[in-house]
């Protein structure tokens, strides 16, 4: 069974159809990407997926539940047990280090641990930044907190809406390193993206237009290198 | 976490909170002046009032026929100057707050035309109680409003004399002057008084010389003996019952009548001097004793409102404060809640924050209203505020509470925040 199982949703604002009759899959371990235009409905989506939004129509099936009929209480704690977010900004709380901004993220879901916090850290090149506020980080840096937060609780899905949308082309390439990692070691990953060189990466790119799955491409190259 | 959540909300938006603390804070030092000053409010307005003069007045039995008829005692009074003591051991003797006796004298001032009106009286006096307490009080007390020129005589010395402005006119008299008193015919043995002051009371006491008990106890040969005492005590307002005691306190069931004599109505003060004085009669003086009760009540329900008001005011801004903070804050509670924080824990430390700044600003608030109280204290009655402790809960609950109900919207409006609205800036 997928993961994921997009089953013809629809979401729309008074006359705006952002997403029509949808369908998709994910599989367990797929590294997918999502590209369009802007106003496609590529965040909607993500929203949908990620439990922060309902779908007007259709079914959104993850890990065996079904979650377009959930309450949002449920939601919420659907969120905090099953998916990691990254956002094209870097949400981080102002008032707190690099370090509590992760482990908040361990207490809402369960117990706050210091050193795991600080291996997450480790994992993205920022250990020795570990007590110094957002605003004391470069964007890239606090993009990298964002992600080693994101992955704290393990994740059974990584949704990223355009990760590397606000970072140089140096920062960029670190962030995909941690992304391919995060394949390679079997998480499921949805990227939305702009760049098609980010896009490449994945398995399978789906491309949305006016709301509909325009066409899917596979990546070849990637799934042979997926192999080795 | 939490606390680590908290203390880095608190120390590392310090301005912010500071601004709300600061808020919480004004509120709380206008509610502690207010409360302070509304329970201090009630000693301060009757001292103020006092100063209009006694409110009751009591006879001897035989003299108050004459009193009532022609308006003078001729000085054959028989109450009895150790008696007076006892004033302060009737029911309501905490009410009483001042007295004064008197004995009055008709005397010739030698070298000067005409007969005087002397009045003994204690100028100031220190009273040791049969309680084992100790009271000063005399007319420098309860004449507080008359203007003196010169000086207000020592307690203790059996020599002065003050002498009314009329009176002074009349026998040529100045501050300092040395005169030589004696009774009547001539034939008394006279007495050498200094005048230490010279007052105006725009009344009729300005025809009067006052003089020691002592000296005019000796002059009238009536030692012990006084005419007449004016009391001034605190009362409560009349009501019916009161009205029906005043006229007969007989006409009262047992039940009313317990009622009445435990109230400090002017009347059941009246009833109490009478039973603890021998062979006296004590009345009101009534506009004073009925405006007294009612001007304190007005003044105290008016700085009720202005507290209640100011509390309102403060709550709003409170209100505002956070609301505008939890605004700010959207993204960041947006982020809280995508990472799973349900809304109870997300409220929870809101309102933590919140309660440890009003705590912070509770306390500040509380000791800046002691300094406002004792401000308005100074320029309003020129007397410090006495505190009270009771003030302290009073003001913890109306900061708790304020607090809280200022900080409803805001709640309100963070828990309807959704975290795909605020995260992705729409
Ligand atoms: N809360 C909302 N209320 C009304 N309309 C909305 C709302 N959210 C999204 N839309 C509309 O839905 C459509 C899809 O928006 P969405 O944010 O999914 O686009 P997107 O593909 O993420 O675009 P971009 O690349 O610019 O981020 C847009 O036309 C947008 O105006
Ligand atoms: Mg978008």
């Amino acid at each position: 069974m997928a993961l994921l199982d997009i089953k013809g949703i629809s979401k729309i604002y008074g006359s705006v159809k952002a997403l029509q009759n949808i369908d998709l899959a994910v599989e367990q371990g797929e590294w997918l990407s999502i590209m369009g235009p802007s106003g496609s409905g590529k965040t909607t989506m993500m929203n949908i997926i990620g439990c922060m939004d309902k779908p007007t129509d259709g079914k959104v099936i993850l890990d065996g539940i079904d979650i377009s009929a959930e309450s949002a209480r449920n939601l919420t704690a659907i969120r905090r047990d099953k998916i990691g977010l990254i956002f094209q900004q870097f949400h981080l709380i102002s008032y707190l280090t690099a370090l509590e901004n992760i482990m908040v993220a361990q207490y809402y879901h369960s117990m706050p641990d210091e050193k795991e916090a600080l291996q997450a850290l480790d994992r993205v090149g920022l250990l020795e930044r570990a007590k110094h506020l957002p605003s004391q980080l470069s964007g890239g840096e606090q993009q990298r907190v964002c992600i080693a937060r994101a992955l704290i609780n393990y994740p059974m899905l990584v949704l990223a809406d355009e990760p590397t949308g606000n970072l140089d082309e140096v920062n960029e390439g670190i962030v995909m390193d941690i992304f391919r990692q995060l394949h390679s070691e079997g998480s499921t990953v949805v990227v939305v993206t702009h760049d098609p060189e980010v896009a490449e990466e994945a398995q399978r790119t789906v491309i949305l237009e006016h709301g509909r799955i325009a066409r899917i491409t596979y990546n070849v190259g990637r799934e042979s290198r997926k192999g080795e | 976490m939490f606390l680590r959540l908290v203390k880095g909300a608190l120390f590392r938006q310090k301005k912010k909170m500071l601004m709300i603390a600061f808020t919480i804070a004004l509120g709380a030092s206008l509610a502690t002046a207010m409360l302070n000053v509304m329970l201090d409010v009630g000693d301060k307005v009757n001292r103020e009032l006092k100063t209009y003069g006694a409110n009751i007045n009591v006879l001897p039995k035989e003299v108050s026929l004459l009193d009532d008829l022609y308006g003078v005692s001729d000085g054959s009074g028989v109450l009895s100057e150790s008696e007076l003591g006892s004033l302060k051991t009737i029911f309501w003797a905490f009410n009483i707050v001042d007295f004064a006796p008197y004995l009055n004298v008709k005397a010739r001032i030698s070298g000067r035309d005409g007969e005087f009106r002397l009045v003994g009286t204690w100028f100031a006096n220190h009273l040791e109680l049969p309680t084992g307490e100790a009271l000063d009080t005399g007319i420098n007390n309860m004449k507080s409003w008359w203007s003196v020129e010169g000086e207000w005589p020592a307690g203790d010395d059996a020599s002065a004399a003050m002498a009314g402005s009329i009176a002074a006119e009349r026998a040529g008299l100045a501050v300092g002057d040395v005169i030589s008193v004696s009774t009547g015919g001539g034939n008394g043995e006279s007495v050498s008084l200094t005048i230490k002051g010279i007052f105006a009371a725009g009344s009729d006491e300005d025809e009067r010389i006052y003089v020691p008990l002592s000296v005019a106890q000796g002059m009238a040969k009536r030692p012990g003996a006084v005419s007449s005492v004016e009391v001034s005590a605190l009362t409560t307002p009349d009501n019916e019952l009161s009205r029906r005691a005043a006229q007969n306190p007989k006409s009262l069931s047992v039940k009313e009548w317990e009622t009445w004599y435990c109230t400090a109505y002017v009347s059941a003060i009246c009833y109490q001097i009478e039973e603890v004085l021998t062979d006296s009669v004590a009345k009101p003086i009534r506009q004073v004793a009925e405006s007294e009760g009612a001007i304190l009540e007005k003044t105290q329900l008016l700085m009720l409102l202005i507290t209640i008001l100011s509390l309102a005011g403060a709550a709003l801004g409170i209100s505002n404060l956070v609301t505008a903070g939890v605004m700010e804050r959207s993204r960041e509670i947006g982020l809280l809640k995508a990472l799973g924080a349900g809304n109870a824990p997300v409220s929870r430390l809101i309102l933590t924050e919140i309660l440890i700044t009003g705590v912070v600003g509770g306390v500040a608030g509380y000791f800046a209203g002691l300094g406002f109280a004792q401000i308005i204290g100074q320029t309003v009655f020129g007397a410090a505020i006495n505190i009270k402790p009771m003030v302290i809960p009073l003001v913890a609950i109306l900061v708790f509470l304020v607090t809280l109900v200022g900080s409803v919207p805001s709640i309100r409006l963070l828990l309807s925040l959704r975290p795909a609205e605020v995260l992705h800036g729409r």
